[in-house]
């Protein structure tokens, strides 16, 4: 894989914005090993809202792992946790903060979209 | 293998048999864990190719232990002329120091050799015995033994080392130990975690002392500290006293610090399966800590909402706004080969969410963490409606959508028999069992009194209220047994009754969703001989189809289980059977040395005169540790009203004074004193027999000077 979706990584910033994640500042890096190059993204969450940049200081957090890996995850065909376990990606720093993110990261695109209206909705 | 002998630190612990070797098999539950995996499945001492006898085991700390050895078998150690003794400590890894004592007038050479391996087992393995997909590797690198598995990208690696001069093989370490007469030789050896889920570990021991001069390590401090912490017990009754020491030092030794929040702990759930963050565990033995050690809240309540669930995923059970069943980190949960990263199976634990934050926020006065966690406990209550009611009829049910690894019964009363009609039928799913009603409507009211009190959001806490009303309502309806007075222990799909008679019903009277009209019929079938032995209440009545004294969760008694129903029949003003509850299990917990099973058998006291532990419960528990705390929260009658802690004591006949001092709180520290009118000089030596005491006149706290 040559490069990252970018976006996967603008749906974070989408999603944060209807879902806002715990409120833990702070920067993760991800640090994207693909093919030829490193590709690196600064994922910033302020107040539950996340935005994405090519640049950005000194992170809080750093992920890395491969292009599939990142765009498996953020795809919701892989789950972030068991990559971590597997050894597919490691993480440095403060872990609370992708604790937060991994909120945003999708489900799986197979899962029973399940939400029936509410009793209190049919009720009324 | 001979008695197992177990420490632990968080998730890492040691069980070996009583001489300190470790010769674990696949299925068997021995060896150095940590994370969910196996670090050392083989560990055995020799001296001149001769196992060790062991003398005696003294358990130090609950992380520490030493073990006295002599040399051969059998009833020789009467002539030996050494004697060994390996003192080991757990804590990222473990450390022993081995000690080699001459008693003879003339010196020996002996060849002392340490064997170890590692089959890297995940826990999840261990239970179920499956097989292995990755490779082993052994190498000896720089003078240690490193033994390691490796599957693709995972790695996981265990290093031993030792600070005497021997040499080290693929199989072990090897001293040749020359010992004078009446003199010693040591070594200390090092077995660390090389590598885990976060890659290569720096192998710090937490055992090691901060500084050289320093008597004590990390670990005794951490301890110590926890300890100081706690309130002071006084009482006339050396056996509670016993109990609650015990409980507090095994609720330290199962403080989980979670790799997201270093150096703040919550209650894993039980040692050996459990050692690690469940929802429901957690939040149960929280709210039982919370006037003891409210740190424990918080970081469960932080912990839990960091991993609350915000997508739809079949294979985790997870939907927007459920909290966590469980987490591991094993290697099946890294494949994905189970739902464990993590698994959101579990219906209670997201009502109960809301019932710990209101109850923690009502105990310290933290508004702070109740504002930062607002979101998180609007999506808890907004899942209870919007994806609980998989009956369609406004009740709060189960079904698993992973059919393949994910959990049928997913109420605390787990067991695929568990759940089931007065002759023995089992339901259908989805599955609303009663219990689960009560967290729903009590979390909905304490949402409601947060909503008002620190969200300053009125519309919202009216909804609540109304919703808490309406569900009140119809579940008095819905669930009760007219022909028996007792609440249903579930509904089915189709409106029926599921119509045994269980302890859910006490957990319905802590809620506060029953109708002041049936709470004494309910109170009367508690403490009838049916569901009360003498020690405690069964988990399912006697005379129900599938009644088993000896059923996990079909009439064992559970000392977790019947701590809530005691709270709940105080709530309800029967304080006398809520201290008679109290009494037998704290009476209970003296076979036990203080440390109360996860369960045990629900014959009648009469009977056994002994409680019987249940075969294969986990111990220490980490909720029947609690226990004892609640208790003494519901003999005092301690309840955070306002700024205030009120005390109204009601406490059973066996014991004459009760004290507990320095109560943590939002009014700094208080203490708080019961008396009971009896004359305690012609006790029994035991509370066997209960009568309880007018309950003491009602007092507030008073402060501490």
């Amino acid at each position: 894989m040559a490069e990252l979706d970018v976006g996967l990584l603008e749906a974070l910033e989408e999603r944060s914005r209807e879902h806002p994640v715990p409120a833990v500042d702070g920067v993760v890096l991800f640090d994207v090993r693909c093919a030829d190059n490193v590709d690196k993204w600064y994922v910033t969450m302020e107040k539950g809202i996340v935005t994405v940049a090519r640049k950005g200081g000194e992170p809080d957090c750093v992920l890395t792992g491969g292009c599939a890996t990142f765009d498996a995850v953020l795809s919701g065909r892989a789950n972030v946790m068991a990559a971590l376990l597997r050894g597919a990606f490691s993480a440095q720093g403060r872990i609370i903060l992708l604790s937060a993110l991994q909120q945003l990261f999708p489900g799986s695109p197979d899962a029973a979209d399940l939400p029936a209206a509410s009793y209190a909705e049919r009720q009324s | 293998m001979s008695a197992a002998v177990k420490i632990l630190d968080g998730n890492t612990f040691v069980v070996s048999d009583d001489n300190g070797d470790i010769e674990a098999s696949l299925t068997d539950p021995t060896g150095l864990f940590s994370f969910d995996t196996r670090f050392l499945s083989r560990w055995i001492l020799t001296i001149d190719g001769q196992r060790l006898n062991p003398l005696s085991v003294d358990d130090l700390q609950y992380f520490e232990t030493r073990f006295f050895l002599v040399p051969g078998t059998g009833t020789v150690y009467i002539d030996a002329k050494l004697s060994v003794i390996r003192q080991r400590a757990v804590g990222g890894g473990f450390h022993e120091e081995l000690t080699i004592l001459n008693h003879d007038d003339k010196p020996v050479d002996l060849t002392v050799r340490v064997e170890a391996a590692c089959d890297f087992a995940d826990l999840f393995e261990v239970k179920d015995a499956l097989k292995k997909q990755g490779a082993y590797y052994t190498s000896v690198d720089d003078g240690r033994l490193v033994l390691g598995y490796r599957r693709e990208t995972y790695v996981r690696e265990t290093w031993i080392s030792a600070t005497e001069a021997c040499t080290v093989d693929e199989g072990g370490l090897t001293f040749v130990v020359h010992v004078e007469p009446q003199q010693k030789w040591a070594t200390d050896l090092h077995v660390a975690i090389g590598r885990d889920a976060s890659g290569t570990t720096s192998g710090q021991p937490k055992y090691e002392r901060p500084a050289k001069k320093q008597a004590r390590t990390t670990m005794e401090l951490s301890l110590e500290k926890w300890l100081g912490d706690a309130p002071i017990l006084d009482c006339d009754s050396d056996s509670l006293k016993r109990t609650y020491q015990r409980s507090l030092v095994d609720l330290a030794a199962l403080r989980f610090s979670p790799v997201m929040l270093p150096g703040h702990y919550l209650p894993a759930a039980g040692l050996p399966w459990f050692m690690t963050m469940f929802g429901r565990d957690s939040v149960f033995t929280s709210l039982q800590a919370l006037p003891f050690a409210p740190e424990l809240a918080r970081t469960t309540l932080v912990a839990l909402g960091l991993w609350q669930g915000s997508r739809h995923d079949d294979f985790r059970d997870e939907d927007p706004g459920r909290i966590l069943h469980e987490m591991r980190f094993g290697e099946m949960t890294a494949f994905e080969e189970r739902p464990h990263s993590p698994y959101y199976g579990s219906v209670d634990a997201t009502p109960l969410y809301v019932v710990l934050l209101d109850e923690y926020e009502r105990w310290t006065g933290d508004a702070k963490l109740v504002r930062s966690l607002e979101r998180q406990a609007r999506a808890a209550l907004a899942w209870i409606d919007d994806y609980a009611d998989l009956q369609g009829n406004g009740y709060i049910a189960y079904q698993r959508r992973n059919e393949k690894t994910g959990l049928e019964n997913q109420c605390w009363k787990d067991s695929w028999d568990s759940i089931s009609y007065r002759d023995g039928r089992l339901p259908g799913f989805p599955r609303a069992t009663c219990e689960l009603q009560g967290y729903a409507y009590d979390a909905k009211v304490r949402g409601a009194r947060l909503a008002r009190l620190v969200w300053q959001d009125p519309a919202y806490a009216d909804r609540l209220e109304k919703e808490a009303a309406d569900l009140k309502r119809r579940f008095n309806r819905d669930f009760w047994v007219e022909d028996g007075q007792y609440f249903a222990i579930a509904l089915e799909p189709d409106g029926s009754k599921v119509d045994a008679l269980a302890s859910n019903n006490g957990h319905l009277l802590w809620s506060g969703i029953v109708d002041k009209s049936k709470a004494k019929a309910v109170a009367r079938h508690l403490m009838s001989p049916a569901m009360y032995s003498g020690w405690g209440v069964r988990t399912l009545a006697e005379g129900q189809g599938r009644y088993n004294p000896i059923g996990y969760h079909v009439g064992t008694i559970w000392p977790y289980d019947n701590s809530f129903i005691a709270w709940g029949l105080r709530r309800y003003g029967f304080k006398e059977e809520a201290a008679r509850i109290a009494a037998g299990i704290l009476d209970a917990a003296e076979f036990f040395e203080g440390r109360l099973p996860e369960a045990f058998g629900g014959y009648e006291r009469e009977l056994t005169k002994y409680p019987v532990q249940y075969p294969t419960s986990c111990s220490p528990q980490a909720w029947s540790t609690g226990a004892p705390l609640l208790f003494l929260r519901t003999m005092l009658g301690l309840e955070p009203i306002g700024e205030h802690l009120i005390v109204d004591p009601a406490l059973p006949q066996g014991i004459g004074r009760l004290e507990l001092l320095d109560i943590p709180g939002r009014w700094g520290r208080l203490d708080a004193f019961g008396r009971s009118r009896v004359d305690v000089g012609s006790r029994p030596r035991s509370r066997s027999q209960l009568g309880v005491l007018k309950p003491a006149k009602k007092s507030k706290g008073k402060a501490a000077e």
